[in-house]
């Protein structure tokens, strides 16, 4: 009898153990992986001249490469609507959907894609393996770049504060600043899936 | 005589506290049990995949959600059942529905309708007719609002900015539910209370009569034995 209980009370002690450690790491792990920013793009310094997107000569244009399966990236699109909604009508922006060679049809067409298409006057383009990631030299789902009327880069970077929070963040203020011809700084953090897959080349 | 009734009449309240209790516990077992599920299965179908190109791993949040969730759930079940109706299992299961909440506001990217899931956690945190409970779950979820809020605003709030006083807002709420809830509680024991003397009262009153009876019985028995 004593010894059964002394087998509840132990186990009821690990339990106990169990709880406050699994707190502690949860929390750990989710900021972890929440606040490590993806591989930076190294972006060509001028609009690239091989790109198939058409450039606006007359004012800027912003580019946002997505991964349509990356649930992080809705926060980026988010994101993506408050910068259109505070941009001039001027701005012309282009949604670059990633979609692997050989996928399945429609493997690109989901709830981010969808998003996309609601943006305000934006062009959603579906990029065939990756190739216009590769002209802008994109790694990460939500990385955005500003041109400006001259094809200078202006802005390389994400425009969300961690991975899968929407919320005014620097990235964001800046791109805003920015497309309305004030001044911001021209980098931030990125925040999402990786648009490259395991051991590919770039 | 009166003491005699007190007695009985608290040692039934205790008793059906106790009885009333352990059924909260194991209600709430299920309940937390049945939240873990909900929130794999909410990870699963919001945020399944982590992507690298056209490779994927299963997302941080499903693990969260798989081994968290386990982590929450595991001390309160086992307490629920191998310590039924005591006041240690009934303030960990507080403190644990708390963090549950927690764990679906923070899977749910801080969206403001699973703060709901606070609300109803704490109406049904007064089932037990114990306001200490109460204020448990209240310290773990404004523990948890004001630190979130101060390092991790995005993951309780959804946005990485919010007002300052955004924590008192929440807690303003929570503290107005609060009242009404340990009001109840405090009248629901007094309720348990006053149907305890009830049957106390009654008891005694019958363990009187039978007495009577007894006695009227042996005067009849004694009176047909002299005739």
């Amino acid at each position: 009898m004593r010894t059964h209980s002394a087998i509840i009370t132990a186990s009821i002690v690990i339990a106990g153990a169990i709880w406050v450690g699994t707190v502690g790491a949860a929390v750990r792990a989710i900021r972890r992986f929440e606040a490590t920013p993806g591989r930076a793009a190294a972006a060509p310094k001028s609009w690239p001249s091989d790109s198939t997107l058409l450039r606006n000569h007359d004012a800027p244009t912003m580019v946002m490469l997505v991964h349509p399966q990356c649930s992080c990236t809705r926060a980026s699109l988010a994101e993506l609507q408050a910068v259109i909604e505070k941009s001039p009508r001027t701005l012309r922006t282009y949604v670059v959907v990633y979609r692997p060679h050989q996928a399945k049809a429609g493997w690109e067409k989901t709830d981010v894609y969808d998003a996309a298409t609601r943006l305000r006057g934006t062009h959603v383009i579906v990029d065939e393996d990756g190739r216009e990631a590769k002209r802008f030299g994109t790694f990460t789902s939500g990385q955005t770049f500003l041109y400006d009327a001259a094809g200078t880069l202006r802005f390389e970077g994400g425009i969300t504060m961690l991975r899968g929070h929407a919320g005014l963040n620097s990235g964001r203020a800046d791109v805003i600043h920015l497309a309305n011809g004030e001044g911001g700084k021209g980098t931030h953090p990125v925040f999402g899936c990786s648009i490259v897959s395991r051991g590919e080349k770039r | 005589m009166s003491d005699m009734i007190d007695a009985r009449a608290a040692e039934l309240h205790k008793e059906q506290s106790a009885i009333r209790r352990a059924k909260v516990d194991k209600m709430f077992a299920a309940l937390l049990i049945v939240q873990w599920i909900a929130a794999i299965i909410g990870a699963i179908v919001v945020s399944p995949y982590a992507w690298e190109g056209k490779e994927h791993v299963l997302h941080m949040h499903v693990w969260v959600a798989i081994l968290g969730g386990a982590g929450i759930t595991i001390l309160p079940v086992m307490l629920a059942f191998l310590r039924p109706g005591t006041t240690l299992t009934r303030h960990v299961i507080a403190a644990s529905q708390m963090l549950s909440s927690a764990l679906l506001i923070h899977l749910t990217g801080g969206r403001i309708e699973t703060h709901f899931h606070v609300f109803g956690s704490l109406a049904f945190l007064a089932f037990y007719l114990d306001w200490q409970v109460i204020i448990t779950a209240t310290v773990v979820v404004a523990a948890d609002h004001f630190l979130r809020g101060i390092y991790w605003p995005e993951s309780v709030y959804g946005v990485s900015n919010p007002e300052w006083w955004r924590f008192l807002e929440h807690a303003g709420w929570v503290a107005f539910e609060d009242v009404c809830l340990i009001w109840s509680c405090i009248f629901g024991q007094r309720e348990m209370a006053a149907a305890a003397m009830r049957q106390a009262s009654i008891e005694h009153l019958s363990e009187q009569e039978q007495l009577k009876s007894a006695a009227l019985e042996m005067a009849m028995a004694e009176m047909s034995a002299t005739a």
